[in-house]
């Protein structure tokens, strides 16, 4: 189905809101995967991520198609992809949304389609964070009730349900329709990743640490003045510094380049301020024009402090020059990924929407791209937004703002501040806190004072410095001002936190892996293709010439999947049977709990019989019964073949002077052996005894029979001449003169080769139209062949002399003898001779009989028959 | 969460051969479930077992196919040795005519495999030492002799069950690193997936780019 088919079947179902993209993919569950419909839909300026199931795989009609979860596209919304894993089949993507604690995983074909959507992702993501405004979700309400996300900020009601995220212990797994087969077993790697990711509050555990952020805009100032009053206050040293900058130089010597000996003075005059109860190093420093941020660590904490990345996002002109714009570091602290962003925001007491505008620029295009995979700011666990925000107090008459601060009196003043107005109308700012102010306006002093700028009377002083935070797990201790520093027209600030952060407990760690994998090798044992065989050995008694007998072997599927069996081909052999062997079928499906009926059939007929009557072959055979993705089993076939004259080689037969079953096995295989030194005739029959018996009922009692040799016999009166011949008897030889005709052609055809041998077939053909050539041949035909062959034609010329009664032509005969005297080479098992050349060679042989049945030919020697 | 540490780079196919009864199923047992069965019926075919272990570092997933035993099936087994990376040759130190046979299944290993098939002989049964009828000297020297890799196992107690698989995989794994293994050769035994470290966006143009990103 194609995407646009997809997307406009989708767009009918709903009516009042925009479906931007639309996608098939398969949702992870546990150690499943089922397929689920993706879809973007936006109204009113928000958008949603849709999880939709259909009964129908591809949906048809919109009516096939309901939602099962949704997943509002706010700020709380991450996602992720994923192309790790690999498998043998290629890449699949996998595609993590969360929201809050909630997670899914999809995985998706890589395709063209799975491109746009994506695309229309991160568009709508970004739409988010690019909004000035709140965002408004309340058309979500009306699909009721599978939402389970943490929605309360934007009004929706809060519900949980386990359809969309299952819980963290659930392997729930859709048995039946993995027994089915209609849901396919999710790659084991990224079952283990989703595994362990939910079972993340079982190895992971919280430990707090102090986290010293600090801002301070030092107009262009040099470092003057002594640190240690901002940054070591506190009585305990901080276990991590982020501490930024901004006008570190003013001149336009750094705005042009960004060179400035401000850098290093700074630095170091930081680094003689930290806190002396504790070894520090640096982390990273990144400084763009006046924006420096240097991050520092507990030097024993170091080793903890993974993925270090920095960038830089200039908002000034053209939305490049540095002189405004951001600077960030970002960090994994042991497993959480923790983000400082320093900001020097729009100037201009009016210019509140520059400044949004500039969180909204740096937020978005900030990304940390050294990082793998590439990270930007919200795809941090605990993110730090520091810096000279610019945000102002207006509205109201600046001299009251004076009076009030002058009493400590904040509350009233706050109330008028820009950046406090505007996250409260979600411009800006989105999922961030702050915490209370406590402290006097940082923002405008004459330098070296604690007075408020005495340029601009009328000018009311400021927040401007700003620290805010976004993360879970995160408890502000201090925030505060540091006026005692006055070289700057504004005063530094700090703020402290308390920050918990997510440490893997290693050994819990192993354990959880450990179990994790153990129950999927468990599972994997688990959906292995698994069947029974109520037996491994088939065997059957006594097998006859020609009479087929078959056992079934009932396959059965116990285990939990769904079974591909075949018999397969063991090492060299060219079929995966014997020639005496039929399996019906021979491949199959079977679902679980359901039984196959394998029919198991020996025949052994004219083309076997020869290999086993001498020994060269056994009623036994090992089948391989191979399982798709699974074992092999072995069945062993086996049963005692009754030997017979069928099947026999004429010289064999001709020195036989008893029905074959009184011989034993062992003489005949000798005899076998030996049959090239019988042809001089001696001590042997001139023709074999069961020709004789065979051709000499015909003689007196079939050469009137209306197609003699064209009327088929009956398979049992074929099977008692059978017995008959094998066993010797008193009786007269059984059945209808049809069945002795067709236990003679029978006979000749079972032989291990034709009367005339396969190498001569050549010779015969080239001379078919030469009668003294083909007497040439015949006579130099082994001596029992020869005999056969002259005793056989004379009966068939005896035959032609009653065709009045018996209605047979010489051509019929020689087209029938023919093919049995020169019978062709048997071809193995679904090989097929092109027909026209196979036409043209019967007609050949027929031709070199018919002259045998039409001339006489004194010359050869008259057969004969000793007895 | 990254997927690295999860996922397997290799995968070695390894055959366990010998006489019958000698604990071939069950030293897999072992090694897959850590359990010895004590009534393990007569494998009538090929059983099927993975685990996925690690060598230096690696993530390394043992394919092992535990064979019939028993003389009759030992024309069609042969076909299993084709491509293995590994073969565990088992006696029964208790038995003495499962010892005396290995020359034959050495035979058929050497013939069946590639030169670089590493081949692990497994005295198994080796709680039993009062039953002893083959001693470890002499194990030891047909060991050296052949070129093997040897250690006396227990699939009862699990008694260097795990040494035996995991040091046939180090062997490989060496094989591999000194560039004896060809893991290009069809028959090796060896499945190498190039691991793929760091997550990627998606681009335009369809093709993992490393160095796009959302901004
Ligand atoms: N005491 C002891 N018995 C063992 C040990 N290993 C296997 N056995 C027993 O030996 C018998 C045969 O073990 P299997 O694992 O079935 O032998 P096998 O080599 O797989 O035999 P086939 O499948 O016929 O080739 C079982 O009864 C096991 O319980 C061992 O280490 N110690
Ligand atoms: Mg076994």
């Amino acid at each position: 189905m194609g995407s646009v088919d997809l997307l406009s079947l989708v767009q009918s179902g709903f009516t009042g809101e925009t479906v931007l993209a639309c996608l098939e993919v398969s949702k992870m569950q546990g150690w499943v995967r089922t397929t689920r419909y993706l879809a973007i839909i936006s109204k009113s300026g928000s958008s949603a991520f849709f999880v939709l199931t259909s009964t129908r795989v591809p949906p048809i009609s919109p009516a096939d198609v309901s939602v099962e979860g949704i997943v509002p596209i706010d700020s709380n919304f991450k996602f992720e992809l994923d192309t790790e894993t690999q498998h043998e089949d290629g890449h699949d993507l996998y595609l993590s949304v969360s929201s809050n604690k909630s997670k899914l995983l999809f995985e998706m074909m890589p395709s063209s389609k799975s491109n746009a959507f994506v695309g229309e992702l991160y568009k709508a993501v970004d739409n988010v964070v690019r909004k000035s405004g709140p965002l408004e979700y309340n058309w979500l309400n009306r699909y009721p009730p599978v939402i389970r996300h943490d929605c309360s900020d934007n009004g929706l009601k809060e519900e949980v349900q386990d359809s969309v995220v299952d819980s963290p212990d659930s392997l729930s797994l859709p048995r039946e329709s993995i027994a089915k087969g209609s849901t396919p077993i999710a790659a084991r790697e990224s079952v283990i990743r989703y595994m362990m990711s939910k079972k993340e509050d079982q190895y992971m555990y919280k430990q707090s640490f102090r986290i010293f952020v600090g801002t301070w805009n030092v107009n262009g100032q040099s470092p003057t003045a002594d640190l240690t009053e901002w940054l070591s206050c506190d009585v305990d040293p901080p276990d991590i510094y982020a501490i930024g900058f901004q006008e570190l130089d003013l001149s336009t010597e750094a705005f042009l380049f960004n060179d400035t000996p401000r850098e290093n003075e700074w630095y170091k005059a930081v680094v003689s301020g930290l806190h002396n109860g504790a070894k520090y190093t640096r982390v990273k420093l990144v400084r763009l024009v006046g924006m420096m941020l240097v991050v520092f660590v507990q030097e024993k904490l170091r080793q903890y402090v993974t993925g270090v990345a920095c960038d830089t996002v200039g908002t000034g002109i053209m939305g490049k020059m540095g002189n405004k714009g951001g600077v960030g570091v970002r960090l994994d602290f042991h497993s959480t990924s923790i983000c400082f962003v320093n900001a020097h925001l729009a100037a201009h007491v009016e210019e509140y929407e520059r400044r949004n505008q500039d969180y909204r620029d740096i937020y978005s295009r900030m990304c940390f791209s050294s990082h793998h995979p590439p990270k930007t700011i919200k795809d941090h666990d605990h993110i730090y937004w520091l810096g000279d925000l610019n945000y102002r107090i207006t509205e109201i008459d600046p001299k009251y703002v004076k009076d009030c601060v002058e009493r400590d009196s904040f509350q009233k003043v706050l109330e008028y501040d820009q950046l406090i107005k505007q996250c409260r109308a979600q411009t800006v700012f989105v999922g961030f806190k702050e915490g209370s102010i406590t402290f006097k306006p940082t923002y405008k002093y004459d330098t070296g004072t604690d007075n408020w700028d005495s340029s601009e009377k009328n000018r009311a002083p400021a927040w401007c410095d700003r620290i805010l935070w976004k993360g879970e797990s995160i408890e502000q201790i201090e925030y505060r001002s540091h006026p005692f520093l006055k070289i700057s027209d504004h005063k530094p600030v700090s703020s402290l936190f308390d920050a918990k952060v997510r440490i893997i407990d290693a050994v819990k760690y192993r354990k959880i892996h450990e179990e994790v994998m153990k129950k999927l090798d468990k599972l994997e044992n688990e959906f292995l293709p698994q069947v029974t065989v109520e037996t491994t050995e088939i065997t059957f008694d006594t097998v006859q010439f020609l009479v087929p007998q078959s056992k079934n072997l009932i396959i059965a599927n116990t285990g939990q999947v769904p079974v591909k069996f075949e018999f397969i081909k063991k090492l060299d052999d060219p079929y995966y049977c014997k020639d005496w062997l039929n399996i019906e079928p021979y491949l199959g499906d079977v679902i679980p709990g359901e039984k196959c009926e394998v029919k198991v059939e020996v025949r052994v007929d004219k083309k076997s019989a020869y290999k086993l009557n001498s020994g060269q072959d056994q009623l036994y055979d090992i089948l391989v019964l191979h399982l798709e993705g699974g074992k092999d089993i072995f069945i062993t076939v086996s049963g005692n073949y009754e030997r017979s004259c069928f099947g026999t080689s004429l010289e064999t037969l001709a020195s036989i002077k008893e029905p074959i079953r009184e011989i034993s096995l062992g003489s005949i295989i000798d005899k076998e052996k030996k049959k090239d030194s019988f042809s001089s005739g001696e001590g042997t029959y001139a023709v074999p005894k069961e020709v004789w018996f065979l051709v000499d009922h015909l003689y007196r009692h079939g050469t009137k029979a209306k197609h003699l040799f064209v009327q088929p016999g009956l398979h049992s009166e074929i099977y008692d001449i059978r017995d008959w011949l094998d066993n010797g008897s008193q009786e007269s030889l059984p059945g209808s003169v049809y069945s002795v005709a067709e236990a003679l052609l029978l006979l000749f055809e079972s032989c291990p080769e034709p009367v005339i041998p396969y190498e001569m077939h050549t010779a015969c053909l080239n001379c078919a139209s030469n009668f003294m050539q083909c007497k040439q041949i015949i006579q130099g035909l082994t001596y029992h062949r020869k005999n056969v062959f002259i005793y056989l034609c004379s009966f068939l010329r005896e035959l032609l002399s009653h065709s009045d009664d018996n209605g047979l032509d010489t051509k019929t005969l020689a087209a029938l003898f023919g093919g049995i005297f020169m019978r062709d080479k048997p071809v193995p098992r679904d090989v097929s001779k092109p027909r026209s050349s196979q036409q043209q060679l019967d007609r050949k042989k027929s031709i070199f009989i018919y002259h045998f049945l039409v001339n006489d030919y004194p010359d050869l020697l008259p057969p004969l028959v000793s007895s | 969460m990254s997927g690295g540490p999860y996922s397997y780079s290799y995968i070695f196919k390894y055959i366990i051969i010998g006489d019958m009864g000698v604990g071939k199923s069950c030293l897999l047992h072992q090694f897959t479930e850590k359990k010895f069965m004590a009534d393990c019926p007569h494998t009538i075919g090929v059983e099927f077992g993975t685990r996925i272990i690690e060598v230096s570092g690696q993530k390394i997933k043992l394919q092992i196919w535990d064979t019939a035993g028993q003389e009759r099936f030992r024309a069609v087994t042969r076909s299993y040795y084709r491509g293995a990376a590994g073969a565990l040759m088992v006696y029964d130190i208790t038995r003495r005519s499962t010892y005396n046979h290995l020359s034959s299944w050495l035979t058929d290993t050497r013939n069946l495999t590639n030169p670089s098939t590493v081949i692990f002989l497994i005295g198994n049964k080796c709680d039993l030492d009062g039953q002893r009828d083959v001693t470890y000297e002499e194990a030891k020297q047909f060991a050296e002799e052949n070129g093997l890799m040897f250690v006396e196992a227990s699939a009862k107690t699990g008694e260097r069950v795990e040494e035996a698989f995991l040091e046939t995989a180090k062997k490989i794994f060496q094989s591999i690193q000194d560039g004896r293994l060809d893991l290009n050769a069809a028959e090796s035994g060896v499945q190498h997936k190039p691991s793929q470290t760091g997550r990627t966006t998606l681009s335009n143009d369809q093709q993992p780019n490393k160095d796009t990103c959302s901004c």
